[in-house]
């Protein structure tokens, strides 16, 4: 049986980072340089964090989770925790949550349709990872 | 790769300097920031056409940002004199949606917490006016409790009513292509081409000289390019002829009111025929018409009124026994897309109407239009050509010869 990591945890941190480099080349990733942060509302403990990600010139040169805010980005996504698992589950597309508004964007919009396919591949990266909700 | 600057362009429009008088004017009067959302300011503030529901926001110093439908956000900042960080798409996704955006704009981009908004409404006769809905207000009020908001469309209207010399220039190419289709549509209908011709195929042959010209659009929201013929040129009152599949008839009149676009700015020209021969009835209402638009184009200058326009001309009609078949008005506003009825600055005594007193100034453009209809005898002409008003006189920008005009 393979290991399960703990959602949002340094472990599923650093799984998500391995295998989003061994997946996604610069050429998959459009060589795009940009940065987004998820911002998670009520976690389990209570808290709001934020998964963080910075590509430059289509490398993933960053993953980090800390507090929701920490992070300066290009685009911010903010959900709930729940919805936000139910995203990397797949149980719940990202397109029907944005549209439903459970899910909130800020930053260009028109920057953002086009990296909106690029964000489907890591998703589903991290859709591909064992884990404890 | 040549580039043609400013001072080469005939067609140059000095939009930042356009921003900076709307900035200095919202200094002025307190403004923090404009809101700007009829058709009109995004055209004289963007230079782009913006066909989707669209938002202009104006700080009180820097760039305007315009907040436009995603899927046409990336063609406005291409057509635009603003990058790509300042023209912005809104979308139905959550914190995308229009409000949401231009409030966070307002309150983290700008940095504002509390203000005067400076917005725009009224009420129009033409419908892409563009005014902020009640919805809309409601909803900025809502996202925006600590801001004051204030009708403020004055401040454009005011400054785009006398027109620079780019838009003028602009003006004036944009009639030369309509003489172009005015040219092309005689040419069709001449030495029995009209035979078995539709009202829309007239309409096509005119849009396809001007868009071999360079007009983009046959603008008009009342159809495009107008067309009519027979009794339908004279339907009272009748300024609004969209095309019709009607088959032009020997013996009837038929009138010409072709539309287009060049950099935003509007030519608009009607011409009228009678097709193949002309009652003695026809002819003399023919000369009326004539008449009457000489006369007109005669009269206007900068300092004379709409009204007194209108009352000089009624009288000559009434003197010549046709008073009946007039329209009693002579003009119409415009500007750069979305800027087509107001004339002056709409401050009548008729709330959002025209003024009747408003004295025409240099650099006025408007459009000179007479409506001459005689529903009983099926025959109706229309006049209408931008018109840029001097110290003396006006200059007529379409130079298509004055005439109605009978082909074979």
């Amino acid at each position: 049986m393979s290991e399960k990591f703990m959602y949002l945890s340094p472990a599923w941190r650093d799984e998500v980072e391995k295998r989003l480099k061994e997946s996604l080349s610069p050429e998959k990733m459009k060589f795009i340089t940009t940065s987004v942060s998820f911002n998670y509302l009520n976690c389990p403990d209570g808290k709001d964090r934020c998964l963080y990600f910075q590509c430059e010139e289509g490398i993933i040169s960053e993953v980090a989770v800390g507090d929701a805010g920490s992070r300066q980005a290009e685009f911010v996504i903010s959900g709930n925790y729940d919805l936000f698992s139910q995203v990397t589950r797949g149980t719940m597309s990202s397109q029907r949550a944005l549209m439903s508004g459970r899910l909130k964007l800020k930053g260009n919009m028109v920057k953002a349709l086009k990296l909106a396919s690029l964000a489907d591949r890591i998703n589903k990266v991290m859709a591909g990872i064992p884990t404890d909700y | 790769m040549m580039t043609i600057n400013a001072m080469q362009d005939p067609y140059s429009i000095d939009c930042p300097g356009r921003v900076s008088q709307i900035q200095a004017v919202m200094a002025r009067e307190n403004i923090d920031v404009y809101l700007g959302s009829r058709l009109r300011t995004l055209s004289w503030v963007t230079d782009a056409f913006c066909p989707w529901r669209s938002y202009v926001v104006i700080p009180a110093q820097g760039l305007p940002t315009v907040f436009t439908f995603v899927i046409d956000a990336a063609r406005v900042a291409d057509d635009s004199w603003l990058d790509e960080d300042h023209v912005l798409g809104y979308a139905p996704l959550g914190g995308m949606d229009q409000i949401t955006q231009i409030a966070d704009f307002i309150t983290e981009t700008l940095r504002l917490k509390k203000g005067r908004v400076g917005f725009e409404s009224g009420m129009s006769n033409y419908l892409p006016e563009g005014n902020l809905t009640l919805y809309e207000y409601e909803s900025f009020r809502s996202v925006l409790p600590e801001f004051e908001f204030v009708n403020s469309h004055h401040i454009v209207d005011r400054l785009s009513l006398i027109k620079d010399q780019g838009t003028i220039n602009r003006f004036r190419e944009a009639s030369r292509i309509v003489d172009c289709g005015h040219k092309a549509v005689k040419e069709a209908i001449s030495g029995g081409g009209w035979k078995g011709m539709t009202e829309t195929e007239i309409a096509g042959i005119a849009a396809l000289a001007m868009r071999k010209e360079g007009s983009v659009w046959e603008w008009s929201f009342t159809g495009g390019n107008e067309i009519a013929s027979g009794y339908r040129t004279g339907l009272a009152g009748g300024a609004c002829t969209p095309a019709t599949t009607r088959k032009l008839s020997q013996g009837e009149p038929l009138m010409v009111d072709i539309h287009a676009m060049f950099k935003l700015c509007l030519g608009d020209h009607a011409h009228n025929y009678l097709l193949g021969r002309a009652t003695d009835l026809q002819l003399l209402h023919a000369r009326n018409f004539i008449d009457i638009v000489s006369q007109t184009l005669k009269t206007y200058s900068a300092g004379i009124s709409p009204v007194a326009i209108a009352e000089r001309m009624m009288e000559l009609a009434e003197t010549k026994g046709f008073a009946e078949h007039m329209v009693p008005g002579f003009e119409h506003g415009i500007g750069m897309m979305g800027d087509e009825w107001r004339i002056g600055m709409n401050d009548g005594p008729l709330p959002y109407w025209t003024n009747p007193e408003h004295a025409y100034r240099e650099n006025e453009v408007v459009i000179c239009a007479l409506q001459y209809a005689c529903p009983q005898d099926d025959i109706g002409f229309r006049y209408e050509n931008p018109i840029l008003i001097t110290k003396d006189g006006c200059e007529p920008l379409s130079k298509f010869a004055l005439g109605v005009e009978i082909v074979e």
